[in-house]
């Protein structure tokens, strides 16, 4: 290994490494993209979850519609009031306040309450139980098959002995379980605290006949409108306004809880202190046992 | 007609028998990222074939001009300093990996820089595929090869020009066009196929992929066959 050679091999990797670097130095300028600094900074403030709840595919596709289309700037379910503000102060505009919207399910009939139930034999989907008749005699309530469950991408959703029941903490809502559920039991309603009241019932039918189906069903007795204005009766069926919602709980409201005589007027959202108090004495099982089944399990085709 | 057969037997050899993907299991890295959709792993493919083709021929040139034993420049260069026959046997050949990851990185970014400004849409599914083809072994592989064929012999003749070279290089990078887009044919169907919960994703694909380079081991001693018809028969 003479000194030529190695002079030689420095000299060659040198002159290599300028020729390139001309080159790409020239290619950089001609092959110049102008891209908005605005956008960047916009996916930095999103959540990066890409759970599509905004309408867009993920998050960089809303960023760049917020800042090439004017995109409205809450749309961000799972960012919710803080990320609206930080794309907000990015963009340079005033918005007011942003309300986090969560999933109530309205129905609150777990199995033995369900009245009229018949064996299903069919594939244990929601949709296709839907379309038989007689698999519950309620028709307007939870089925209980999971549809939701398996919507949803957040683990927020189980099947708690029959009825559908959602879990706030893990809950981003992102509205997946909403737009999924055959018989429209679940709304997307805006949280202004964090447990609100709800109407755990969706029976539009007259009293006797919801005793003959559910033993929790509304009867549309009307005793919760007379306790509290923020009830009125629709359809038989009691209905909360939520606009009129207001801030922190009132005792009107819960003297209406009380004389509901079906009890269906019930608080959804985070564990209040007073259930985490009773929790803590309960022990969480140690093992996780994995769950190999596909999709082909669910049909029980008999032949 | 010599040379014409060779230019052949490197094509199809370099294509379909010792396809790039199936035989040597080179490129495997954009193979199972970008083979989702067919469209996206026809830009896949071209583009590693353009990368391919320009870094070989850009392997070849510094190659048998800079770095071999007896290569002009390093021989003018040397014969300043020593005696002609001294500088006919400067062997710069400990250079080669590094100076193909130079070429390889500077035209894989030059790449970059003309598909994100001519062709947003395939640049934004690409995403960090692009940039890993400067990694990717498939592309160093290819101007290895081209090197081991100007160096390694004793016999001048058999020395690869750069017809070889890029003969070598660009049908390489057509196999493994070839080989990415069988691959996203294949996912598109396995979309909406009902896969077992553990085998979902990269299980599948690279069980695919081991089929398929099965499948290709068909194509073995067809060069010999090919050889004996067109010279022989």
């Amino acid at each position: 290994m003479t000194w030529v050679t190695i002079g030689l091999s420095a000299a060659s990797l040198l002159s290599i490494a300028i020729v390139l670097t001309t080159v790409l130095n020239w290619a950089n300028r001609k092959f110049h993209v102008d891209v908005d600094p605005r956008v960047l900074k916009v996916i930095d403030a999103l959540p990066g979850a890409n759970c599509g709840g905004c309408g867009y595919v993920g998050c960089g596709e809303y960023a760049e519609a917020v800042v090439l289309e004017h995109e409205a700037v809450d749309r961000c379910t799972v960012g919710g009031q803080s990320c609206a503000q930080n794309i907000a102060a990015i963009m340079g505009i005033e918005i007011g306040e942003v309300l986090p919207y969560r999933p109530v399910v309205h129905c609150g009939a777990h199995y033995p309450d369900r009245l009229g139930r018949s064996e299903y034999r069919g594939e244990k989907r929601c949709a296709a139980a839907n379309m038989v008749a007689d698999v519950q005699a309620c028709t307007y309530g939870c089925l209980g098959f999971g549809d939701c469950v398996r919507e949803c991408r957040f683990d927020a959703l189980h099947i708690v002995d029959g009825l559908a029941t959602v879990d706030y903490e893990k809950c981003v809502g992102c509205g997946a379980c909403a737009k999924v559920c055959p018989r429209n039991l679940i709304t997307m309603t805006p949280f202004k605290a964090e447990r609100m009241l709800a109407v755990t019932c969706s029976n539009k039918d007259k009293g006797r006949e919801v005793m003959a189906v559910c033993r929790v069903g509304c009867i549309g007795c009307g005793a919760c409108t007379r306790a509290s204005e923020l009830f009125h009766l629709e359809n038989n069926l009691s209905t909360i306004d939520y606009d009129a919602y207001p801030e922190d709980c009132t005792a009107e409201m819960l003297r209406a809880c009380e004389k509901c005589k079906r009890h269906r007027l019930v608080f959804v959202g985070k564990p209040s202190p007073e259930d985490l108090e009773k929790a803590e004495p309960l022990e969480a099982p140690e093992v996780i046992k994995p769950d190999f089944h596909t999709t082909v399990d669910d049909t029980e085709w008999r032949g | 007609m010599d040379y014409a057969l060779d230019i052949f037997m490197i094509a199809v050899s370099g294509m379909l028998i010792n396809n790039f993907v199936f035989y040597y299991f080179v490129g495997i890295c954009p193979f199972i990222g970008v083979s989702r959709r067919v469209d996206m792993a026809l830009g896949m493919g071209g583009a590693v074939t353009f990368v391919m083709s320009i870094a070989a021929f850009m392997a070849w040139a510094i190659t048998t001009f800079l770095l071999v034993p007896g290569a002009p420049i390093t021989r003018w260069v040397g014969s300043l300093f020593m005696p002609a026959a001294a500088a006919a046997r400067i062997d710069l050949t400990i250079l080669t990996y590094i100076v193909y990851i130079f070429v390889i990185a500077g035209s894989v970014q030059f790449v970059e820089m003309y598909v994100r400004k001519f062709n947003p849409r395939l640049y934004r599914s690409f995403g960090v595929f692009l940039p890993l083809i400067t990694t990717n072994c498939a592309i160093l592989f290819a101007c290895l090869t081209i090197m081991s064929h100007i160096v390694g012999v004793e016999n001048p003749s058999e020395i690869w020009g750069l017809g070889k070279s890029l003969t070598l290089a660009v049908f390489g990078g057509g196999g493994f066009t070839i080989a990415i887009v069988i691959m996203a044919g294949i996912r598109e169907e396995l979309d909406l196929c009902d896969i077992p919960v553990p085998f979902r994703g990269a299980p599948i694909t690279l069980i695919v992929a081991g089929i398929l380079a099965l499948a290709f081991m068909g194509f073995a001693g067809v060069d010999a066959g090919l050889r004996q018809a067109i010279s022989g028969g």
